[in-house]
């Protein structure tokens, strides 16, 4: 069975991103699927796949491609994964086990999301979402007094 | 042999079962590139060989002749498989080697493919196509890429009790 590539592809940046190969798949049980590497063992490409979304990981290679371990750990994106099956506070367990900073423990959100946040060892913010709740627009107005337009 | 180029696919067939499809069958599913062919007269037929237990891949031309791309250095069905890789141009102390692994997953086989040795090619050589090294490695990657959704098509196709079994 053939697997397409989605249309919109995240692209991560490490100083050191085979080690972030690693973690990511022992934390988040992403799973390498394309991998060039030169005579030297530098990484010259990566994909990673997790359900039908594909993340790239990539090196500092330029000026204006840096890891927040290079920029004092500040972030201007942030990838969030939205899980499917599974259970949001294990997903979360095993993620602190490998080494990442939980920097927001799970909690049940207004709109019926189960979210945690952390932060990997090189310092890049994620965001993890398991739905638990189906919440209607007019609900989640009356929890938090928003008024909401669209929906997910 | 540093130099490598990883590829990795789920496909939902046993281990055994895409392991059989990626050797036995490897002529039914094989998309030849004509960036990389093994030898001027390329594409011809692919086909592991077996005699007398000496296996090697091979690739068998429209004349008749048969091109040696490499002899089978790990055999274990199921699991393994690591065999030479060189094209015709090749010099003797140039070569790649492929290594394919079958994990067995909860909905099939993460079949992984790792491409190495193309260090020992120089730079300059005519299969390089004078491409960067980078972007041949990714290019061969691609490539890789084509080749295992053609071996997952092929390994689905034909298990027991799939739409696939008994047809043409």
């Amino acid at each position: 069975m053939a697997e397409g590539r989605p249309d919109l592809i995240s692209a991560v940046l490490y100083r050191d991103p085979k080690a972030a190969l690693a973690w990511l798949e022992k934390a988040f049980g992403f799973e390498l699927v394309f991998l060039v590497e030169d005579a030297e063992g530098n990484l010259g490409h990566s994909e990673m796949r997790f359900g039908a979304a594909r993340l790239m990981v990539g090196g500092e290679w330029s000026d204006d491609h840096k890891s927040p371990a290079s920029v004092g750990g500040k972030n201007t994106q942030t990838v969030h994964i939205q899980l499917s099956d599974g259970d949001l506070d294990a997903h979360c367990e095993r993620a602190r086990a490998a080494g990442a900073e939980i920097i927001v423990e799970p909690a049940t959100q207004f709109y019926g999301d189960r979210t945690y946040r952390c932060k990997d060892p090189e310092g890049h913010i994620w965001t993890v979402g398991r739905n638990v709740e189906t919440v209607s627009v007019e609900d989640m107005e009356r929890r938090t007094g928003l008024k909401i337009t669209g929906q997910v | 042999m540093s130099s490598r180029v990883v590829v990795a696919l789920r496909i939902k067939a046993p281990p055994v079962r895409v392991f059989e499809a990626f050797t036995r069958e490897i002529a039914l599913w094989w998309r030849p590139n004509s960036l990389f062919a093994f030898t001027p007269r390329s594409p011809g037929v692919m086909a592991f060989e077996d005699v007398e237990g000496a296996r090697r891949l091979v690739e068998r031309l429209a004349s008749g002749k048969v091109f040696e791309v490499g002899k089978v250095r790990v055999w274990e069905p199921g699991q393994r498989l690591v065999v030479g890789w060189r094209q015709a141009t090749f010099a003797p102390e140039m070569d790649t080697e492929v290594e394919v692994r079958f994990e067995a997953v909860e909905d099939g086989t993460r079949v992984t493919v790792e491409h190495r040795g193309w260090d020992s090619v120089p730079s300059a050589h005519v299969a390089r196509h004078t491409f960067p090294d980078s972007l041949f490695l990714r290019r061969h990657g691609e490539w890789w890429r084509d080749l295992l959704d053609g071996l997952a098509l092929a390994a689905a196709d034909r298990q027991p009790g799939t739409t696939g079994e008994g047809q043409a």
